[in-house]
């Protein structure tokens, strides 16, 4: 009956165990399945003690799971924006990716959901009242919105495209990408709004938070497709992959402007807090190594010298992109909370606060690299139950002649 | 000093007291339903429906400030502000509001104990009541059967409060002659001088004032009502100059005018030097100098003739000479609104009688005595006494002071000091007993609400001498760490948990004010008034027994009349039959409506009726201005002469000096690579009363010891690290903290933590104990002991 | 409907911190350091012994500013931090999600997280404990030393707060962030 509505593969316990013992199929499901105990782990700490098994504080409220649950949405906007290149805006070389990237899509929110269900304190409380008293002036709210309403289309949108049906997908599709678009910018706007955050308030992130998820969904595409063909590529995906690395340099570019003129212009006349700030993040290794080397500098450096062309070293750089774009996540979070509110000695022995400190804990750790651990699961069985890759019969895709190697 | 004994026993005082039981009323709380509405007419505490507020004094410190309880089903849940009491005027420190906290203490003395293991082990068991009387019976008839009935080889030492002269009702009726308080290790010396110079240790118009020296008075963190409320209400440039005269900078110096950071110790020649340049320039009143002061030539060409010059302070101060100059002339255009702050605390260095003398003399020669915006005597409101009880024992030897063998005039008379006055010196009786120096053998010791261990200079030694007693029996409501040295402990309540004698105070605005019982005592603690109740009772006819086998007078009495009659001249339960509600009844039944009042607004004066209103929100008047008595001795002293006593020539006979002079020895020698230890007071912490309070343990959870900035950079030391802390005495370690805000070859740290006691389980070895490292120095007049002068040498451990 | 509000005569303050304990007292509030509704701050000192600035090492008591643009209420997303009828900046305890973005958002650092509730607390104005029981001022108030604060109602404009924001200067906190803050300090 579930064919009827979403085509499928035999769903059964045997298909999901039985695949090839290759090294790196099985280091990969050794991998998954200690992620997963991570997360459970994690798990059980937070129901035992709560958000007392995270690091978070006072001044420092928001933490790691914050950062990864941003990571996932990330991710999963950008491989809804970045697949959307193909059915909706019908860029011929992208229109293969459709199913996957949205598969993809999918199941990065929903790990997304995983990871704030155990930050958010009262998850259940936050349905009801976010329903019967929503506050129309949060970001928060807006970005919880619009999420739910875009992971309602990008599945209605992977069900037509799976059923071939290409006017609802395109249909779902536009609305996905619309509504993701505002949704992710709105989880930009959640720190652009702050007005008491100085580095924080203002155009960056909403804008930045769009360029770095279309970024991030090039990555990913890099490495869903170099998993998926072992990295040995034929002409036609060459040339898809060729295209993306393009498109990514350029991103890549772009992010690198912005980030330039950001922090000139936050250091720019020395404005209290603000410049403190951007010189502060400017001494950190976080951002050096992991968010310009590893997530900027390293990519667009083989992208531009191989002209596109270096797909192995690409992909390789891409699994370094996506370290690169944790840090950016984990940094957005901890950069926007650095700067303390409360300047002031509240007690004769204290040290006037100064940068405020945040280590996440074990707990936190566990859930965060854990819920990688949903994501991996939860891709391995869609590849296992569903057809993510374009219907040879699809006169839609008749271009395309699918790889089965 | 000998007492005179009188062959003839009978009471001095008579049993007057039973005629107050008659009339004894019923206990407060049985009076609940009074208690609604309190003050609601001024919408300061409308109580709820299933509350009410019970108006009560404060005892988390010595002030006394006025609270209003509230009380829900049974639990006090808030402390609040009194506005009824000129005194406190409408507030309540820190403490005061965490007093809550000292009566839900979990580590409360609960029952009473007896000592189940070494002395010091803390280990005790829990008895009744009656057990623990007992066990303090046999060992007291043992002792006194063994020391031929000398009442003396008892002593008695009491901390401040108003419970305090209960207990030393029970120490005179049973005849011992050993008294030691807190006065010499806290203000013997500041009062007593006032006392010598002046004729009363004046209060300060703090209101009316319009420049303020104030030195070695850490007002904003060592709060005392009003001064505290009343100055910094106007300093900054909003009414009065506040002049800040303090080795380190305190948060009182953040709300100063200015400044002096003065070298440690050296306040006498600061002062000294402003009287200089007083005389010299001819600033001070003259007419009221010529009226009002006796020998002042004599003192005028003390000072001159010593050239106490602004550049010789200097060198001795740190002051500059510009500066004293800039002060002395400030102070006397100000005069008579201008006021020298007496301060009230411990000794710091040995010129202390000296350099308060100096400072009430330097406040007389601007007129500022007895005058609005000056030193005030004020007027009080008497209470009528209550007969005492005092037995006369014919074996009671004389307080254990020692006289030197041979006195010789010029020379103090006694080894501890000059002048014996009250209990004498604590550390002074304290190391002569462990060098074998008393006059008699001192075996037992009763200790109510006082703490020496932690509050004498040498922890180590009054430790020793704990342990050197054969019974030590201590009456308090926490495990502290003297408490960890008793045989027997009885356990009072909390001041929340009881009725206070009524207290009167005097002053511009005087009055009287009750503590009342908020709720019943938890546990099995008691007033000390039960307590000497429940003891005496015990103890009166065994002792008695005692007595009559060693004074044969008092068998020949009981044949010339009977058993009966010569007993109840010795019947030591007669003070304590009484209830303390009945008693206060008592002392205020010469004013009208003074019971009811102080029942329920916890205050009365006369008039208060008419004058009290509220004038804003958070101001209430409390006299009309008219009404307040600024002047109440004609603007004179109120010494016997009426006369300003710049030259004793009495205290010369006794080897001290008759005017204020600079001894070279004064000045203290810190030697390289040494400090100097500072001690002093915090906002959120009573010396060691309050280490358990949970709540101000979040304020401040321990003591760090300040060192320079730039030596602690040299040396290497950083926030937090941990120091110990070395003298002659002993040593201690706690956290330091590095700031701009002390001088390089000093440190500094609140006294009071630091404790031992296993049964404070939040004080418990938190921060550092000052008094395992002063050095026990005895002042020489009066035998305080001086807290300023010890050096320390510091290591990182 | 009133509209509450505070002045403080902050060069009063002597940094005793009465203020805080009668608030914890008074409203219930959790032992702990970081569990608190109300404090008194200060800048370290300038200067080089014995030369300091005295200036520099003032008190300011704070607590919520009970911002008539408040950003915590903004970004509120289920309406639990909301405006009473007396315009106090309330947190209703029942909607609160925990998801900490008001204490992100409040430039002031007036919020916590309260353990019972799990759900974040701040200062009401005694609403609940003192107004609730007919009293007209703060525990804050009531219990400071040199009474440093004055609560009121400034739409009355013959208050004691509004004749007192009439005659004297005053200044508010990070006023430049257009929280339009109801805590008024007194130059």
């Amino acid at each position: 009956m579930l064919n009827a509505i979403l085509p499928h593969k035999e769903i059964n316990l045997k298909s999901l165990f039985s695949f090839e013992k290759t090294p790196f199929n099985l280091i990969m499901t050794a991998v998954t399945i200690l992620l997963l105990t991570f997360f459970f782990t994690g798990f059980i700490q937070y129901v035992i003690h709560g958000h007392h098994a995270y690091g978070v504080t006072k001044e420092h409220p928001w933490g790691l799971l914050i950062a990864m649950y941003i990571f996932f949405v990330v991710s999963s906007t950008g491989l809804c924006i970045i697949s959307s290149l193909g059915h909706v805006f019908h860029i011929k070389s992208f229109e293969f990716i459709g199913k996957r990237a949205i598969f993809g899509a999918i199941i990065t929110i929903v790990s997304g959901f995983c990871v704030i269900g155990l930050e958010i304190g009262h998850p259940i409380r936050m349905v009801i009242y976010n329903t019967i008293s929503p506050g129309f002036t949060s970001a928060i709210w807006g970005m919880g919105a619009l999420y739910s309403v875009y992971l309602f289309l990008i599945i209605m949108e992977f069900i037509f495209l799976s059923r071939n049906e290409h006017k609802w997908s395109k249909f779902f599709g536009l609305g996905g990408l619309l509504i993701g678009v505002a949704a992710h910018s709105n989880l930009g706007a959640v720190f652009g709004f702050l007005v008491g955050r100085p580095l924080a308030n203002g155009v960056f992130y909403p804008v930045y938070f769009i360029l770095s998820a279309m970024i991030t969904g090039c990555y990913l595409l890099f490495l869903m497709y170099g998993y998926k063909y072992k990295m040995q590529f034929n002409d036609e995906m060459k040339t898809f992959l060729m295209h993306l690395g393009r498109l990514l340099g350029l991103l890549i570019a772009i992010l690198i402007f912005f980030e330039f003129w950001r922090f000139l212009t936050a250091i720019y006349g020395r404005v209290p807090q603000r410049s403190d700030t951007a010189l502060h993040i400017l001494h950190s290794g976080n951002f050096w190594f992991g968010e310009v080397l590893l997530g900027m500098l390293i990519p667009f450096g083989i992208i531009l010298y191989s002209k596109a062309k270096a797909i192995k070293a690409t992909i390789y750089a891409s699994l370094g992109g996506m370290i690169g774009i944790f840090f950016m996540r984990y940094d957005l979070v901890h950069d926007t909370l650095l700067y303390p509110m409360q300047t002031m000695k509240l007690k004769e022995y204290q040290l006037a606060p100064s940068w405020v400190e945040y280590v996440p804990t074990v707990t936190e750790w566990s859930i965060a690299l854990g819920s990688l651990g949903i994501c991996l699961a939860l891709y391995y069985i869609g590849e296992n139950f569903f057809f993510l890759d374009p219907d040879k019969e699809d006169d839609y895709f008749k271009h395309y002649v699918a790889d089965e190697a | 000093m000998e007492i005179e004994i009188s062959r003839r026993r009978f009471l001095q005082g008579s049993v007057a007291l039973s005629v107050i039981a008659a009339s004894e009323s019923v206990s407060f709380a049985e009076k609940n339903d009074t208690k609604s509405n309190i003050i609601s007419s001024y919408g300061i505490s409308k109580t709820s429906k299933d509350g009410f507020s019970v108006p009560t004094l404060c005892e988390i410190c010595v002030n006394k400030c006025a609270l209003l309880a509230r009380v829900e089903n049974g639990v006090v849940t808030k402390l609040d502000p009194n506005p009824y009491f000129p005194k406190s005027k409408n507030m309540l420190c820190p403490r005061g509001n965490a007093g809550i906290q000292a009566l839900y203490d979990p580590d409360r003395l609960k029952f009473p104990l007896i000592r189940d293991g070494q002395r010091g082990s803390g280990k005790f068991k829990r008895v009744t009541w009656d057990e623990a009387y007992t066990y303090i019976n046999e060992k007291m008839v043992k002792i006194l059967d063994e020391e031929k009935d000398n009442r003396s080889t008892f002593l008695f030492c009491a901390g401040e409060g108003m419970a305090e002269e209960t207990f030393k009702t029970f120490y005179q009726v049973f005849g011992s002659s050993n008294w030691l308080n807190h006065a010499s290790l806290c203000l013997q010396t500041v009062t007593s001088a006032y006392g010598l110079t002046l004729g009363a240790y004046p209060q300060a118009d703090f209101e009316n004032a319009t420049y303020v020296i104030m030195a070695g008075a850490n007002r904003a963190e060592a709060i005392v009502t009003p001064d505290t409320m009343d100055l910094f209400k106007r300093t900054e440039g909003r009414g009065a100059k506040l002049v800040y005269v303090d080795p380190i900078f305190t948060n009182t110096a953040a709300k100063a005018d200015q400044w002096l950071a003065i070298k440690p110790g050296t306040d006498l020649a600061f002062v000294l030097a402003l009287t200089y340049v007083v005389l010299s320039e001819k600033l001070y009143n003259e007419s009221y100098v010529t009226e009002n002061f006796n020998d002042f030539e004599a003192y005028q060409e003390h000072i001159l003739s010593h050239h106490y010059t602004p550049q010789w302070a200097e060198k001795i101060t740190g002051i500059s000479a510009a500066t004293i100059e800039q002060v002395a002339r400030e102070f006397m255009q100000h005069a008579p609104q201008s006021i020298y702050y007496p301060g009230r605390r411990s000794t710091f260095a040995r010129s202390d009688f000296q350099l308060r003398r100096a400072m009430a003399i330097f406040q007389a020669l601007g007129g500022g005595i007895d005058i609005k915006g000056g030193l005030v005597f004020g007027k009080g409101l008497g209470l009528s006494a209550h007969e005492e009880v005092t037995p006369i024992y014919a074996n009671s030897k004389a307080r254990a002071i020692k006289k030197k063998e041979q006195v010789t005039k010029g020379q103090a008379g006694y080894e501890d000091c000059a002048i014996v006055s009250g209990g004498g010196s604590w550390i002074g009786w304290r190391n002569r007993f462990l060098e074998g120096k008393m006059p008699y053998k001192v075996r037992g010791m009763f200790v109510y609400k006082h703490n020496p261990v932690l509050n004498m200079p040498n922890t180590a030694k009054t430790i020793e001498m704990l342990q050197k007693m054969d019974l030590v029996v201590t009456i308090d409501t926490m495990p502290s760490d003297t408490v960890m040295y008793a045989d027997v402990v009885l356990p009072e309540c909390t001041y929340l948990e009881r009725t206070d004698p009524v207290k009167t105070f005097g002053g511009v605005e005087p009055s009287i004010a009750q503590r009342n019982k908020v709720i019943e005592p938890m546990f099995e603690s008691k007033p000390v008034l039960e307590i000497m109740r429940g003891l005496s009772a015990k103890i009166s006819k065994p002792l008695f027994e005692v007595a009559q086998k060693y004074d044969e007078d008092i068998a020949s009495s009981i044949e010339d009349s009977s058993y009966d009659e010569v007993y109840a001249e010795f019947d030591l339960t007669k003070p304590f039959t009484s209830s303390q509600e009945a008693l206060n009844e008592h002392a205020v039944a010469k004013y009208p409506d003074a019971v009811k009042s102080l029942k329920e607004k916890g205050v009365y004066y006369p008039e208060m009726q008419t004058f009290f209103k509220q004038l804003s929100a958070n101001t209430y008047q409390h006299y009309p201005e008219k009404a307040k008595a600024y002047t109440v001795n004609a603007q004179k002293p109120k010494t016997s002469s009426k006369k300003v006593e710049c030259n004793l020539a009495n205290l010369a006979d006794k080897g001290v000096d008759a005017m204020p002079t600079w001894k070279d020895d004064f000045e203290f020698i810190v030697p390289e690579g040494k400090f100097r230890l500072i001690t002093g007071r915090h906002a959120q912490f009573t010396q060691s009363g309050t280490g358990n309070n949970a709540m101000l343990r979040e304020l401040i959870s321990e003591n760090y010891i300040w060192i320079n900035q730039g030596v602690a950079t040299k040396k290497g030391i950083s926030f937090g690290d941990k120091i110990e802390v070395s003298s002659t005495t002993g040593k201690t370690v706690l956290k330091a903290y590095p700031t701009e805000k002390i001088g390089p070859n000093m440190v500094f740290f609140i006294h009071g933590f630091g404790s031992e006691s296993k049964g404070l389980s939040l004080a418990y070895r938190r921060g550092g104990n000052d008094n395992a490292v002063i050095e026990d120095k005895i002042e020489p007049v009066y035998g305080a002991s001086v807290m300023h002068e010890t050096n320390v040498t510091l290591r990182k451990v | 409907m009133a509209k509450y509000a505070m002045v403080l005569d902050y060069k009063n303050c002597i940094n005793c911190k009465a203020c805080e304990v009668a608030c914890k007292e008074e409203n219930g509030v959790l032992l702990g350091e970081h569990y608190h509704r109300i404090w008194v701050g200060v800048n370290p000192i300038k200067g080089v012994y014995p030369d300091l600035s005295i200036a520099s090492n003032a008190f300011y008591p704070s607590q919520c500013q009970h911002c008539e643009n408040a950003p915590c209420q903004d970004v509120c997303p289920t309406q639990a931090t909301h405006y009473d009828e007396n315009g106090v900046v309330q947190v209703d305890e029942s909607k609160c999600i925990l998801c900490s973005y008001c204490m992100v958002a409040c430039p002031y650092d007036a919020r916590y997280v309260d353990e019972r509730s799990m759900t974040i607390d701040k200062c009401s104005f005694c609403s609940d404990t003192r107004l609730a029981r007919g009293l007209t001022s703060t525990a804050c108030q009531a219990t400071c030393p040199t009474k440093v604060r004055v609560f009121g109602d400034i739409s009355d404009p013959t208050s004691e707060i509004s004749m007192i924001l009439k005659t004297r200067e005053y200044f508010t906190l990070k006023a430049s962030l257009g929280t339009e803050p109801k805590l008024f300090y007194l130059k």
